[in-house]
């Protein structure tokens, strides 16, 4: 099969320079390789190019705060740090809750550009970071599909990741997330470990431990991985292809696995004790099993081992079933984590925690984001499987798992597509160089024959020559339309800053919405130092980083009953939100409102899970969601809505002064552009706030919160 | 200081007449818990008939609450989703029972259709089941005691919320284990266990790769064509349109998905991966020469068919999506 790629790729490069056959089969490699990457590179820029080079969304904000942090105070400061800036009164200890790998990452990279007197700012790292680690993943899994089946495979794989949506979704310029690489360090990991089974080595075993050390360090994915492979051994063994090679391999890559991912203070101790790493721990006792019994039956006679075996496997099995059920009731096992049962039992979440089910991201997967996000890897995929099938290798039998474990976790959870997409491509890239191989192949043999015989042989079918040329032109047509999908659905979809909008205007120019900055930097500058912001937990992460405020939830939403009080307060009356807030110490509240422009996720839209959320601890049980619905079940802010609704603390904020507006031609004043109606409560006064600052378009708009009247008034 | 003495023997008159009146209503009261606790000791979600409905729900006074689910349970009415009402509701019953927040304050109850036509009628109420709740005192609300089984569905956890909501009590469901469950497995696990103790000389047929493949390949298909989001959302098979009566098979926004669309997508990545597999076959060597011809020809044309036929599917799920392949 090499020698025929070498043939066919040496009638392709006919125009190049005279060179050997190695030498021409590296450069066209490497010339796919490089296109690849930069093109990977290259189709994240979009938003840079649009807007600028700025951070986007929620949880990059973060992100880019504490890398700041990291380069201005160094390693053992962002290790100790106390952030008193968010979840006031509580506050947040925020080296050990966090993956540091990332932060880690853009620090060194600015560090080492400094050292080199490349002057840099960190923003920059920030923002060119995650299309920078695309490339390399690019490069990655061309390794990683070579060492599955073939080099062609590799360059049609490590093509199609570089421009697959699914991964650009999260790794476009500016989303600084710690999926962004994540991704590399799994595929990096992945392709350590199977250079680990084929060669058996302790130093890829141990060069596999130190790839997914990297990736425990930036991701709480890295469960995924570390219960992947244990399910690849134990499937070897089933299948019984279990060898010393495996052994040695995973022996190494769990013991050194374990005690550096232990290193991660985030991580501490759950590799010991939680039941996601257990199956990793139990596989580990298999190997030692396994080989001891192998060792034990080349030293036994047949009988013997019979009697032996069937002994100890009826006690080895009680005592772990008895161990088992002992550490669970005393609680040394902790009991699955919310979120990661929500994998495994799809309706869990949406029925218990109203938190997790308000989250968009943790939304099952419609057919149509698979194939918005995957185009033709969606039934290519199943034909890659195909061929590796055909010739089930250990390594392929890995990538079979991962494929069908990862499309299971991707439907139930639309943002686990970033997991799925590198696996489709490889699988894919397979699929498809194998086909274009088989069709290839009979095009060069037909016109070499055209050439030795001067006539048209059809020696193994008729019109070979045609068809093979039809087969690979349409499939050519196809990837083509699949390059076109994915920049399309790159540039539409996956590249808007959402922290800068834009919209067409009328003559169809573009006009931008730059009211969060604006809001933000207001705040910076025109509040005391010490003052204390209420919002929705969304913005949390923005109001820290760029207006450098108290908060009191974000993004990171670890303390339900803490978010509830916010919700329970932007829920209910005046009088009695003025009291939370009051409890609250809170001195601005901050709110969107899309009704002026037509943005429609603003926190009016949002407004229901606020009540939810609010309503579903002990002391926010009289705010009931129904109270918030037209007697029809309609939740609507015009006349017809829900007095209760009118009057609601949100309502009010959203909507002061909105009455005496014209927003469209030919409408009412107080006309909501998003929801399409005048709204119903027009004139009302706030007692209770004074409005502070309204930003251009009316997105963000701030209160500053009253203080107690003087006594005797 | 007259009108003074005056008024506070005019009250206390009132109110000795108060307490009176109050005395004879607490013991007919008093009884009427008695009795209801112990019914409902018995039987969590009592059977009610017309007069017991008068009795203990219609007639004054009152302290309590009750939750009334009126049905039609016989077999000849032929009414399904009033079983599983039923059920569900049983379950909120014994749940609120077994409570430890169990108090007189809140009792639960069934009318049966055929053994309190009466009660449907004085309610004015034609179809069932419905979740009535009469509040302590006054008259149930029509929007907000009257459950609206439309929009929240009549599992035992909403049924509890809801109730939990208008009663101001504490309901923790707490479902019975579904045995049925445990025992399927069980089964299942004994037939595979036992099939493998027959054939344990002969295991080849666990390592056949096709099987394996197939099963692999229907998963993946699966969970592309978005199944599990149908079992998640719970949507429906098809739209139909109320005003026009005409069926709508693919929803119109790349936001939902029938259940027939699901399965014509299925099928549709099926055909499309069968016909790329076809296309593949001319590469074995032992296949007649026209026989491959026929092969790539017929694979490349399903190829292209169904790749086009599905990328119109989605054209009209997502307006403004700009390629197409010549469908």
């Amino acid at each position: 099969m090499e020698t025929e790629v070498l043939k066919h790729v040496e009638k392709v490069t006919s125009w190049l320079p005279r060179l050997s056959h190695d030498k021409r089969d590296t450069l066209l490699k490497f010339g796919v390789l490089a296109i690849a990457a930069v093109l990977s590179f290259a189709t994240r820029l979009f938003s840079v190019l649009r807007f600028e080079s700025v951070i986007h969304e929620f949880d990059p904000y973060f992100n880019y705060r504490t890398t700041r942090y990291l380069t201005e105070n160094g390693f053992y400061q962002f290790h100790n740090w106390f952030d008193d800036r968010a979840w006031y009164p509580l506050g947040r200890i925020i080296g050990g809750t966090i993956y540091p790998g990332l932060m880690v990452t853009s620090a060194a990279f600015y560090h080492v550009m400094n050292y080199f007197n490349m002057t840099i700012d960190i923003r920059d790292v920030c923002v060119f970071l995650a299309p920078l680690f695309s490339s390399f993943t690019t490069i990655v899994t061309y390794h990683l599909a070579k060492e599955l089946r073939d080099t062609a495979s590799g360059l049609v794989a490590a093509a199609l990741i570089s421009v697959v949506p699914g991964y650009i979704s999260r790794s476009v310029a500016g989303s600084y997330d710690n999926e962004g690489i994540a991704i590399f360090c799994m595929l990096l990991t992945y392709l350590m470990w199977i250079k680990a089974v084929k060669t058996g080595s302790i130093y890829y075993g141990t060069l596999c431990a130190l790839a997914y050390f990297y990736m425990v360090s930036s991701w709480g994915g890295y469960v995924f991985l570390i219960n992947l492979i244990p399910l690849h051994v134990l499937c070897l063994m089933i299948t019984g292809r279990f060898s010393h090679k495996i052994y040695v391999a995973y022996s190494t890559v769990y013991c050194l696995g374990t005690v550096l991912s232990m290193q991660i203070s985030f991580v501490g101790f759950q590799p010991v004790h939680t039941s996601e790493h257990m199956a990793a721990l139990g596989v580990f006792g298999l190997c030692q099993i396994h080989s001891f019994v192998d060792y034990v039956r080349s030293k036994l006679s047949a009988e013997a081992f019979q009697k032996l075996f069937k002994t100890v496997v009826i006690a080895v099995a009680g005592v772990t079933l008895a161990i088992g059920t002992v550490l669970t009731v005393t609680g040394k096992v902790s009991p699955w984590t919310g979120r990661f049962y929500s994998l495994l039992d799809p309706s869990y979440a949406k029925n218990n925690i109203p938190i997790i089910a308000s989250v968009s991201e943790h939304q099952p997967t419609a057919w149509s984001s698979f194939y918005f996000d995957l185009q033709m890897l969606v039934f290519m995929f199943p034909v890659g499987l195909y061929f590796c099938f055909k010739e089930l290798t250990d390594a392929n039998i890995f990538i079979i798992m991962y494929g069908v474990t990862s499309i299971y976790f991707a439907g139930v959870m639309v943002r686990l597509m970033l997991v799925l997409a590198p696996v489709m491509c490889i699988l894919s890239g397979i699929g498809i160089s194998a086909t274009l191989q088989n069709f290839c192949r009979n095009m060069v043999q037909c016109s070499k024959e055209q050439k030795s015989t001067k006539k048209a042989t059809d020696q193994s079918y008729p019109y070979k020559f045609e068809v093979s040329f039809s087969v690979v032109a349409i499939l050519g047509l196809s990837l083509g339309l699949y390059g076109f999908h994915c920049v399309w659905v790159t540039a539409e979809a996956y590249s808007s800053p959402s922290i800068v909008l834009s919209a067409r205007s009328g003559d169809g120019g573009r006009i931008i919405f730059d009211d969060f900055r604006e809001a933000y930097y207001w705040l910076r500058q025109n509040t005391p130092e010490d003052a204390k912001v209420m919002s929705w937990w969304d913005y949390g992460y923005q109001i820290t980083a760029m207006a450098n405020r108290t908060i009191l939830v974000d993004n990171n939403t670890w303390n339900n009953t803490h978010i509830s009080r916010v919700g329970q307060a932007m829920s209910s009356t005046e009088d009695k939100a003025y009291e939370i807030m009051r409890e609250l110490d809170v001195n601005y509240v901050l709110v969107i409102f899309g009704g002026l422009t037509g943005y429609s996720s603003d926190d009016i839209n949002k407004f229901l899970w606020m009540v939810r959320i609010g309503g579903s601890t002990d002391r926010g049980s009289h705010i009931k969601e129904n109270d918030y619905y037209t007697p029809q079940g309609e939740f609507r802010v015009d006349k017809q809505g829900s007095p209760v609704l009118l009057n609601c603390m949100m309502y009010k904020m959203c909507y002061y002064k909105f009455g005496q507006v014209y927003t469209e031609a030919g409408k009412p004043s107080g006309y909501d552009r998003v929801r399409n109606v005048e709204i119903g409560n027009k004139d009302f006064e706030l007692d209770v706030l004074e409005e502070a600052y309204t930003t251009e378009h009316w997105l963000v708009r701030i209160y500053k919160v009253k203080d107690y009247e003087n006594r005797g008034i | 200081m007259k009108t003074h003495l005056a008024f506070a023997l005019l009250s206390c008159f009132l109110v000795s007449t108060d307490v009176l009146a109050n005395r004879v209503k607490q013991g007919s009261l008093d009884e009427k818990i008695m009795q209801l606790e112990e019914w409902s000791l018995k039987k969590p979600a009592m059977r009610f008939n017309g007069e017991k409905f008068r009795n203990y729900v219609k007639n004054t006074p009152r302290n309590y609450s009750i939750v009334v689910m009126l049905t039609a349970l016989q077999p000849q009415r032929n009414c399904a989703v009033c079983k599983k009402a039923d059920e569900e509701f049983q379950i909120v019953a014994n749940s609120w029972r077994y409570s430890p927040f169990f108090n007189n304050k809140l009792f639960l109850a069934v009318v049966d259709f055929d053994d309190g036509g009466d009660v449907f009628q004085a309610l004015k109420i034609n179809s069932a089941p419905m979740f009535i709740h009469f509040p302590p005192n006054g008259k149930p609300n029509k929007r907000l005691d009257y459950m609206d089984i439309q929009r929240f569905g009549f599992a035992s956890e909403q049924l509890a919320r809801w109730i939990s909501e208008r009663a101001e009590v504490q309901i923790r469901v707490f479902r019975p284990p579904n045995y049925s469950g445990v025992v399927l497995v069980l089964l299942t696990a004994s037939m595979i266990g036992g099939l493998l103790y027959f054939k344990r000389n002969n295991l080849e047929f666990l390592y056949n790769r096709n099987a394996w493949a197939t099963l692999a390949s229907i998963f993946i298909m699966f969970m592309t064509s978005g199944q599990m989001w149908n079992q998640i959302r719970g949507t429906p098979l098809f739209h139909r349109n109320p005003s026009t009566g005409q069926i709508m098979y693919i929803h119109g926004s790349s936001q939902g998905q029938f259940v027939i669309e699901s399965y014509l997508i299925m099928l549709l990545y099926a055909a499309v991966v069968a016909g790329v597999l076809l296309m593949n076959e001319t590469s074995k060597q032992n296949l007649e020469p026209g026989k491959k011809r026929v092969f790539a020809m017929v694979g490349l044309i399903i190829f292209i068919f169904f790749f086009s036929l599905l990328l119109s599917i989605f054209r009209s799920k997502y307006p403004g999506y700009p390629y197409s392949l010549f469908l």
